[in-house]
């Protein structure tokens, strides 16, 4: 079993925040973005099954996701949105080699792009909470 | 319970299919895809309706739309292809062997399948409340 040590150090590896370049930083958002993306896909499939069961049913549990907390929860998720779609506008500019040598500026526009968006979504979303 | 050396197999076997240029593009095209659908998405579910959030019967009028069925379906077959490549590249990066790779396919393909006929149903039932 020895063998397999390195390995599942190198995994580790993902969360240890020493030594990281701004490739291996986007790399890594990207990864982490996107798998927090799959798992609300996966329970977002499950809550739309409320609207088979009729309006009673969906509308109580939307009221209940228009509350600041869970208004919180899904700014997170369009946060995940805007960073792993930008960032993947960027592997795909690098990929058909456009911009390859501006990576880092690259990552850092996308991010305060995506930032911006953040603000700007949170602001509509709260303010709808709020009844604005 | 897998022994030793399947278990050194199934993390560093060097003969090994991967992400192939077909299914890297197709994870290109779909999140390429992706973004124009969702934008809309995020738009009208987030910032075009009052108060935020369709009601039920907001998105059944929503769906009585002629296109927005048929827009719902293939961004749910590109949502979840998206999602399903992007996993399974994740794996990828913990080394699989050529057998756990064909199984985590396997699994994938039948999730899919499972994931995208179940919309399908859902998005008929929402039809058919209008």
């Amino acid at each position: 079993m020895s063998e397999q040590t390195p390995k599942a150090v190198n995994w580790m590896k993902w969360f240890d925040p020493r030594s990281r370049g701004v490739g291996m930083w986007a790399f890594i958002i990207n990864r982490l973005s996107g798998l927090g993306l799959v798992l609300y896909l996966v329970l977002h499939l499950i809550m739309l099954g409320k609207l088979a069961k009729g309006p009673q049913a969906y509308d109580q549990f939307i009221a209940m996701m228009k509350t600041p907390f869970w208004i919180a929860g899904e700014l997170l998720v369009v946060a995940a949105v805007f960073i792993h779609g930008l960032n993947g506008v960027r592997i795909i500019l690098t990929s058909f080699g456009i911009g390859g040598d501006r990576q880092k500026q690259l990552f850092l526009i996308i991010m305060l792009v995506a930032g911006a968006a953040v603000i700007f979504f949170a602001w509509k979303m709260f303010a709808h909470a709020g009844g604005g | 319970m897998l022994e030793e050396g399947s278990l050194k197999d199934h993390f560093q076997s060097s003969d090994r299919f991967g992400e192939g240029a077909i299914l890297w593009f197709s994870k290109i095209l779909s999140g390429f895809l992706l973004i124009a659908v969702l934008v809309i998405h995020l738009v009208v579910n987030h910032l075009v309706v009052s108060g935020g959030l369709l009601s039920h019967q907001q998105i059944v009028s929503y769906y009585q739309m002629a296109f927005i069925p048929a827009m719902e379906i293939i961004f749910l077959i590109v949502v979840v292809t998206h999602a399903l490549l992007g996993l399974r590249s994740v794996l990828l990066d913990l080394k699989p062997s050529n057998k756990l790779l064909r199984v985590v396919n396997i699994s994938f393909v039948l999730i899919g399948l499972a994931a995208i006929t179940y919309g399908i149903w859902l998005v008929v039932a929402i039809l058919n409340q209008g």
